[in-house]
């Protein structure tokens, strides 16, 4: 698709404020070619006397009364043309916004957030400028320049014709220098985005800067990163700096030519004097349509450079999308299968999981342990299908996942990530996520079952307390269990945890083990955790090592086993004092 | 209206002080003020040769193409007879002397001259004429050559100018944007719990941008157009200062409309600034939550949130166009109202025989040249008016003082020279974040060189805050915290945190590769030792299996590698800073206890005569530790060594129970 398709559809949606708009600016064109007449006139009468102070008003009052015209027709036409450009702003923004939401999670893991916020500001700024204003020029210079050439040419055709001699320059040097000024955009529009990003991630990591000192180590990447920025910048106004005279040029080019050719003519008298100078003050006038040509070109080219990067994000599909033929889910009992699943983030490494054989009856627990980079958190996450498996297949009630609509999937899932994620807003709001009735005894109860009214109540706001970005005012433990209640809130038939007592402590993890626990039968439970309090009455304990699940059974059986599990069983065990 | 997620509010400003504003500009422009200065000068010399061209033009007219009688006596003299204008033509010439021959009858002769009356000129043949006037078609080329080298020496001095103009308007948003990015790097970590990262960001990005046209257009124009508008009213003035005066009129109207607007342009641009940060804030809130988002479908609710709030920035957008829209025309009418004035006012003066008709057309032409700076000026006056509104934003920053006091007590008392980290100590610390509700109270103790200090306790007990005051991230409310026995606050905190190894609960890494997290600028260690620290971090590991090991890039975030081995670069990066004092703050909360207890040899073996502070929920983490302090509720209600504690059956022996009952639980299950 090519990136101008993009904002055709606002341009159809606003076609009559633009028409309406371009009509206005046409008229106000018109109206100011008008003014120079009066003004003639006034002083031919002057010339011959023949007219008196009331009659001199009111030329001057005709004057007022066309300025208010062309002032209210000017506010007309700025408010549609520019309020237009306004609505394609909006507009863009808001399906570039909509667009980031579905994409997948994948995408993320490479995407930077600071080069995304630049183009939902800088870019989409820029298009918003190229629209607005950008119409305006052109219609400016076109209207404009055909009205100069015009009466150029009612005066005489062949000096007119020697006029325009550097017109295929002058299109020719636009295409020119539209073709570097769009390049260079997109290089100053790129270093923008880095310049964000790298600002973001500085202010994003603000603590670990403060406590390894690296104020003055970071500041210089900034540096390096803002000084690129100027370079880009600067490669650009070579461009734009010569470009813009240029275009003066070349009118300047044409003067000179009226002057010499024209002026020939005068001297031959084949043109009178009157004639010689009044094509100079219509040669005048075409100076503005030049440098508004020149105007609409640059403005077109950051306009279109910024389109072009939006749209390059815009034309990203989600990896993961609902088949053709997904299916609504309608009741789910909650059994998984994994039929010798693997998965790998790119086709040329190790897979992250491999040859995943499971098989999980509804209601029941599945515990997953493992070292570090193990592959836990991808198991898991290709069950929502934040991913999709590599090889394999996913079967939920003996349903492919891929095909069942991911809403719906989804919605029969409740998970806890490994690092609790908070919006900025209330302990409410991020329980609730969305749901504005939620009653407030289930509000009550979710967070009971997470350990969590207790620390609520002891909260001087309750459930009004604002959490901060990220949930920055509350310690780790805190927000772990508001993700934790947001999960328990939805009675999904699927649970699925990722680590979710890490960074509590022991009692109230055992707490929470006890609510989850008592949901067994009920629910399916997938839970990772590195505290095998938390995994050891699993109905199937798996360990997975490097993507392979090594050992698999009760806690029992694996205790026979003796290896990962028991091992570090036994290090829980006797680390922590339970002996023999 | 909902768009407040819960972020302290932006604060109001007052009234605006653009004055006050451009002097506080003025330092960053003094290191470049060579390059304005000749920016200046060519602005000047661009501007004298834009107004020359219409001057060559007029001299081509005068002279050659249409002689006027005034202009070029030497060459037109009046006739006896009449008053009708003669060409007079050098017949020493002999091409000339042919032509004048052939159309004897039109010319009269008087020595060397013909003279050809101006009207009869037409009767001759086309190359006679040219013949005859060869010396006008000279005289036109020189004339169009010399205009053609101003034009080209404009389009010159234009490029050289506006290169000068960028570069130095670059290098000011440059040099500004490093201030700010410094000056907000230095604000206390409290700062950055009430603002969110989007907001700071736009401001060093977007803000700063805004603030460049200020530097190259507003400045290049300010200076062409007063020299202009100067020049004019000065022309004006001299040709008839009554009209000038009366065409001045309009003048403290636009200066009043001018103000008028400016008000309301600055709160409406004031308004978009904010909207823009909101806006940065919510793109990034959305991406890095992605996957709660998508989990639970948040995506419909969240779109809804975000158009509520993009829709407020079309309004303001909007306000903004009706605001300019009003603006700009009314600056235009009341310019076609000054000339409206001049032709009632100065027509009347013609009639009345007070004034010339020339002067009064010269005078409408100049008073229309007049209004063209004008309008330019009240066009860059809006821009000044956005560049302002950064600038506020920018400033406010730039003044905030939410920074700790630095070395609060004189320099000759500080303790600036700290070589050893001997002893942690706390006396009696309380610490809140909000006034009345207590984080941590009356806590009292010490960690000798050497030393592992352990923290334990449930959520929320006041853990990390007790380590964030070590890193003097905050300052207590009450108490000190001291480093061998000096309040902390002597130091400078450069000195002891490089001294520091932090690894926190949620570890954070920078995008770049694995080994320039390690690393983070430390150039002088050696692949033997890096080699090294990997191994007891045990990320030898995970790392040997990434596509390009050390060099593998990580996106922000880290998101291209586990929680868990995050955790161990935080702990790599910790041990290759060769700290004196380790913190760990649940450095390991993601990591299984095989792992664990291989980090904690190596904590152990690699800390020796270091000290370290751990906090921890896993008990067999802590076990070995020399001193265990129990937290509850910002108090230490135990502490002593994990056996002495044991055998004390207080709350950490609880602790312990727990994790029994739990685990024998499960096995008679």
């Amino acid at each position: 698709m090519k990136s101008t398709a993009l904002i055709k559809p606002y341009f159809i949606e606003n076609r009559v404020p633009i028409f309406f708009g371009l009509v206005c600016l046409i008229i106000v064109d018109l109206l100011q070619l008008f003014i120079p007449r009066i003004l003639k006139w006034a002083i031919d009468d002057l010339t011959a006397l023949q007219i008196d102070s009331k009659g001199l008003f009111f030329y001057s009052a005709w004057m007022v009364g066309i300025a208010l015209m062309i002032g209210i027709f000017r506010y007309l036409w700025r408010r549609c043309l520019l309020g237009t450009s306004r609505r394609v702003e909006e507009g863009l923004r808001n399906r570039f916004f909509a667009h980031i939401q579905i994409l997948s999670v994948s995408y993320f893991d490479k995407a930077k957030t600071g080069d995304l916020m630049a183009h939902a500001t800088n870019d989409i700024q820029q298009i918003r400028m190229a629209t607005g204003m950008g119409m305006v020029a052109l219609n400016d210079s076109i209207v404009l320049g055909m009205a100069s050439i015009g009466f150029m040419a009612y005066i005489n055709i062949k000096l007119t014709l020697l006029v325009l001699i550097p017109m295929p320059l002058i299109v020719m040097g636009t295409l020119f220098f539209s073709k570097k000024m769009h390049k260079r955009y997109m290089e100053v529009q790129g270093a923008f985005s880095d310049l964000t990003e790298v600002v973001r991630e500085r202010f994003a990591g603000i603590r670990i800067i403060k406590a390894y000192n690296l104020q003055s180590f970071e500041t210089k990447k900034v540096e390096v990163i803002s000084k690129k920025y100027v370079n880009k910048n600067l490669g650009l106004v070579k461009i734009v700096g010569s470009f813009f005279p240029m275009m003066l040029l070349f009118s300047n080019i044409s003067l000179a030519i009226v002057l010499y050719f024209g002026g020939r003519q005068a001297i031959l008298l084949t043109i009178t004097p009157g004639d010689f100078v009044a094509f100079l003050s219509y040669l005048g006038i075409l100076t503005w349509p030049m440098m508004a040509l020149g105007w609409v070109t640059n403005l077109i080219q950051r306009g279109r450079a910024s389109l072009d990067r939006l749209n390059r994000i815009l034309q990203i599909q989600p990896e993961i999308a609902d088949m053709p033929d997904a299916k609504p889910v309608h009741r789910i009992k909650g059994g998984i299968i994994f039929e010798n699943v693997s998965y790998s983030y790119k086709r040329d490494v190790f897979p992250v999981l491999s040859k995943i054989d499971i098989n999980l009856e509804p209601g029941k627990i599945l515990g997953i342990v493992g070292p570090p980079g193990s592959g836990k958190t991808t198991f898991l996450s290709l069950i929502p299908r934040l991913y999709d498996v590599s090889h394999g297949r996913i079967l939920l009630d003996n349903k492919d996942v891929k095909s069942i609509q991911i809403s719906g999937l989804r919605s029969r899932i409740s998970f806890v990530s490994q690092e609790p994620f908070l919006f900025a807003g209330t302990v409410r709001e991020n329980i609730a996520l969305g749901n504005n009735n939620i009653k407030k005894d289930e509000l009550i109860r979710a967070s009971a079952l997470a350990s969590l009214y207790e620390t609520i109540k002891s909260f001087p706001d309750g459930f009004d307390t604002v959490t901060g970005e990220k949930g920055v005012i509350l310690s780790g433990g805190q927000k772990q269990r508001i993700a934790l209640a947001r999960a328990f809130l939805q009675d999904t038939p699927i649970l699925i945890l990722d680590d979710p007592i890490s960074q509590v402590d022991l009692e109230t993890g055992a707490l929470i083990i006890q609510s989850i626990r008592a949901m067994a039968g009920k629910r399916t439970v997938i839970i990772v955790s590195h505290r095998l309090s938390a995994v050891m009455l699993a109905d199937q304990i798996i360990t997975l090592d490097k993507g392979s699940i090594v050992e698999s059974g009760t806690h029992a059986r694996l205790m026979e086993n003796n290896r990962y599990y028991a091992k570090t069983f036994r290090l829980q065990e006797i680390e922590e004092g339970l002996g023999a | 209206m909902k768009t407040d997620f819960g972020y302290f509010e932006e604060q109001k400003l007052g009234k605006p002080y653009d004055v006050r504003l451009l002097r506080r500009l003025y330092p960053y422009a003094v290191p470049y003020k060579v390059m304005l200065f000749w920016s200046i000068i060519l602005i000047i010399c661009i501007t004298l040769l834009d107004l020359s061209l219409p001057y060559v033009t007029k001299i081509a007219i005068d002279r050659y193409i249409v002689p006027q009688t005034d202009a070029i006596k030497a060459r037109l003299t009046k006739g006896p007879e009449s008053k009708s204008r003669y060409l007079i033509a050098d017949i020493s010439d002999p091409e000339i002397r042919i032509v004048v021959n052939k159309y004897r009858e039109l010319f009269t002769i008087k020595e060397t001259d013909a003279r050809i009356s101006y009207e009869k000129l037409g009767s001759l043949e086309k190359e006679d004429l040219a013949v005859l006037r060869k010396d006008d078609f000279a005289g036109l080329g020189v004339l169009t050559a010399i205009f053609l080298v101003i034009i080209l020496v404009n389009f010159g001095l234009s490029f050289i100018q506006k290169m000068i103009m960028e570069y130095a308007g670059y290098m000011i948003m440059h040099d500004l944007r490093m201030k700010l990015f410094a000056q907000i790097q230095k604000l206390s970590i409290e700062f950055f719990t009430k603002n969110p990262v989007g907001r700071l960001v736009t401001r060093v990005t977007n803000d700063i941008q805004n603030m460049h046209e200020l530097f190259t257009s507003v400045i290049s124009i300010v200076f062409k157009d007063l020299f202009l508008l100067l020049g004019i009213a000065i022309v004006l003035i001299s040709m008839n200062w009554k009209l000038a005066i009366v065409s001045f009129m309009v003048l403290p109207f636009v200066l009043y409309a001018s103000i008028v607007f400016s008000g309301r342009a600055r709160e409406v641009f004031r308004d978009l600034r904010i909207k823009v940060a909101e806006i940065n804030t919510r793109f990034s809130e959305t991406i890095e939550g992605i996957r709660v988002i998508q989990l639970f479908r948040c995506e419909e609710n969240n779109f809804h949130n975000f158009k509520g709030l993009n829709h407020e920035n079309y309004l303001a957008g909007m306000r903004q166009i009706r605001v300019l829209a009003a603006f700009m025309p009314l600056i235009e009418i009341l310019g076609v109202f000054a000339v409206a004035l001049v032709i009632f006012y100065g027509g009347n003066n013609v009639i009345s025989g007070g004034l010339s008709l020339g002067a009064l057309v010269a005078f409408v032409a100049y008073i229309k040249m007049f209004f063209r700076p004008i309008r330019d000026l009240a066009e860059k006056y809006n821009i000044l008016q956005n560049a302002m509104a950064s600038a506020e934003r920018i400033f406010l920053l730039l003044d905030s003082r939410s920074m700790l006091p630095q070395v609060a007590f004189g320099s000759q008392n500080s303790a600036s020279n700290l070589n050893v980290i001997k002893e942690i100590s706390f006396e009696n610390v309380s610490f809140n974040y909000v006034p009345g509700e207590i984080v941590l109270s009356g806590i009292s103790f010490k960690v000798g060189e050497g030393e592992i200090l352990a923290v334990v306790g449930p959520t929320g007990s006041g853990k990390t805050s007790l380590i964030n005051l070590i890193t003097r991230f905050y300052d207590p409310v009450s108490g000190l915290v001291c480093i061998n026995g000096r309040d902390i606050r002597e130091f400078e905190t450069s000195i002891f945190r490089s001294k520091m190894a932090l690894v926190m609960q949620e570890p954070f890494l920078f995008s770049g590769t694995v080994r320039e997290n390690i690393l983070k600028g430390k150039k002088d260690l050696s692949e033997q030792e890096l080699e090294n620290i990997l191994k007891v971090s045990n990320c030898k590991d995970f790392i040997d299996r990434l596509p390009e090991g050390l060099d593998t890039m990580l996106v922000s975030g880290g998101a291209s590698i586990s929680s868990g081995e995050r955790q161990l670069v935080s702990i790599a990066k910790a041990f290759a800073g060769d700290p004196q004092l380790i913190l760990f703050d649940e450095a390991t909360s993601f990591i299984d206890s095989q792992t664990e207890i291989e980090i904690q040899k190596a904590l152990n073996n690699l800390m020796n005569r270091r000290t370290s502070i751990i906090v921890a929920h896993r008990l067999s983490t802590i076990r070995s530790a020399d001193k265990i302090i129990v937290l509850s509720k910002g108090r230490i209600i135990e502490t002593g060594t994990h056996s002495k504690l044991m055998d004390k059956k207080g709350f950490y022996f609880k602790l312990n129970q727990l994790q029994n009952q739990t685990a024998s639980a499960s096995i008679l299950h």
